[in-house]
């Protein structure tokens, strides 16, 4: 079993969706949300998620292709 | 990708102090306190609330360092960073970086005359030592404290500045370092690197790749990651840049500050270096502070969340030359964006011509070569002035954070070619005729 933490931004087109609601259904993951700031063009939520690397990069990918940006809790750590 | 372990931590109390250190009975480091919560951690290699997952800071014992701290024992300390050490997250004598910062703080004349004031300085750290750019401030006070901790390998992920400066400190001091890049990265940059023998892991993937393996990987080795588990002591680093500014003002704040913004950090931390200046009495309160944002227009995250007049961040690709700026995600975006906003400032941004433009006229007016984010820093600090927003009479400091030098193709076909003679003074006289 793997644990990331993650940072979920929600653009405005998608904030109103119950995205997180689906990847529990659609991946074997556990998703514990921690801290989150919705308002109704868009939002941010950081969570930590459980599950077989295998799927939870499954759920990150799933997530992307809904148009959610992911990162790592720590957000950009490529600096220039 | 739990980030949260370190296996040399020590107490604050076990750590060997130095002959400058300040009295183990007297720590000047409470700890680390949630930026969010409040909740409060022991000073180690920690950089997230368990709690709310909140970034944490450094908690200080103000009173502490105030009964230590006085501008004579600033004045009587070294010519670096390190005369602020009161003020710096580390319990015993620096050991790396010894000679970074008290870079030059300019009274631009010629600049300012163009621009419209009467006083604007530049804070030039195109000089810092030894890698040019800004982060020989904040590499410097991440390892000492790495090493304090019992750190012996340092690492960062960085396309630029920052990994020089992390390999570099690293060699000065024989600990092991490792640098993430994009496979991608220029020969150029890689080789600004190598120089310095540090372990250079491309990785096959894209930036967002290079993210998520680099937080994986700071929660797997005992590493000094510098702006992932040390990045409550790395940020602080940034704060010597108020401390400078304020001492070579005369023991003054202030009135506007313009301030690139990559991670945001830098812009938070100089507004914290003032507010711990006015609160130990080093200097008189200046509520007409105003600090302002620089952001390259490619990645301009903070920036766009001003002018909408939001205060969530939306993530965005970098298209910019301002690699150095670069950061799509900025971990610090929102309390970059929160200081603007309270202190009444602006953010500017500068399209990648006016970003050039803003290069040359550094350099044609004041004689300082800038990387592209002085450049940034430059453009927007014109446009502010353009908007009105910074006066004639204000008391003006821009923030120069890299060397020119480490950016030269930014400058490809914008400058003009020199001028071609024949080795002969009539060709001279012919094609320049200097007295034209």
């Amino acid at each position: 079993m793997t644990q990331m933490r993650l940072h979920l931004t929600f653009p405005e087109e998608r904030v109103r969706e119950p995205i997180i609601y689906e990847i529990c259904r659609k991946f074997p993951v556990v998703v514990n949300i921690r801290r989150a700031d919705i308002s109704l063009d868009s939002g941010w939520v950081e969570l930590e998620m459980d599950g077989e690397l295998a799927d939870i990069e499954r759920t990150v990918l799933y997530l992307r292709e809904r148009g959610v940006h992911v990162d790592p809790l720590e957000k950009s750590i490529l600096e220039g | 990708m739990n980030s949260q372990s370190a296996p040399h931590q020590e107490s604050e109390q076990t750590r060997g102090e130095g002959a400058n250190a300040s009295s183990p009975k007297e720590s000047k480091i409470k700890g680390l306190k949630c930026r969010e919560c409040g909740r409060l951690y022991p000073a180690v290699a920690i950089h997230i609330c368990e709690f709310c997952f909140g970034p944490l800071e450094v908690d200080y014992d103000y009173a502490a360092i105030g009964r230590r701290i006085s501008r004579r024992s600033i004045e009587e300390g070294p010519k670096s960073l390190w005369r602020y050490h009161e003020l710096l997250p580390v319990t015993g004598a620096p050991t790396v970086g010894l000679h970074a910062g008290m870079t030059p703080l300019i009274h631009a004349k010629r600049l300012g005359k163009l621009l419209g004031l009467d006083n604007l300085y530049l804070k030039n750290d195109t000089v810092n030592h030894p890698t040019l750019s800004f982060k020989d401030r904040v590499v410097a006070v991440a390892m000492t404290r790495a090493r304090e901790l019992g750190f012996d390998t340092v690492a960062c992920a960085s396309t630029g500045n920052l990994a020089n400066s992390v390999s570099a400190h690293a060699a000065s001091v024989g600990m092991k370092c490792f640098v993430f890049i994009p496979h991608d990265l220029e020969a150029g940059k890689i080789l600004g690197n190598l120089i310095y023998n540090p372990t250079v892991v491309a990785v096959r993937g894209n930036y967002d790749d290079v993210n998520r393996l680099c937080s994986e990987i700071g929660g797997e080795y005992p590493w000094a990651f510098v702006n992932i588990n040390i990045r409550p002591y790395y940020a602080e680093g940034s704060k010597s840049l108020a401390f400078e500014t304020a001492e070579q003002l005369g023991w003054r704040i202030p009135d506007q500050v313009v301030v690139p913004i990559a991670s945001g950090s830098l812009l938070t931390k100089i507004r914290k270096g003032f507010q711990e200046f006015e609160k130990l009495g080093l200097v008189s309160s200046n509520d007409r502070l105003k600090v302002n944002g620089a952001q390259a227009e490619g990645c301009s995250p903070v920036y766009r969340a001003f002018v909408s007049g939001k205060n969530h961040l939306i993530p965005v690709k970098p298209n910019t030359i301002a690699k150095s700026l670069a950061i799509g995600n900025p971990a610090d975006g929102f309390y970059s964006l929160d200081v603007v906003f309270k202190s009444g400032g602006a953010i500017a941004a500068a399209s990648d011509p006016e970003i050039v433009e803003g290069m040359k006229l550094l350099a044609e007016t004041e004689g300082i070569f800038a990387e592209t984010a002085g450049g940034v820093t430059i453009a927007s600090l014109r446009k502010l002035c353009a908007e009105g927003r910074i006066g004639r009479k204000d008391l003006t400091v821009a923030y120069i954070t890299g060397n020119g030098l480490k950016t030269m193709e930014a400058l490809s076909g914008a400058l003009p070619e020199p001028v071609g003679i024949d080795p002969t003074l009539a060709s001279f006289r012919k094609t320049v005729n200097p007295t034209n």
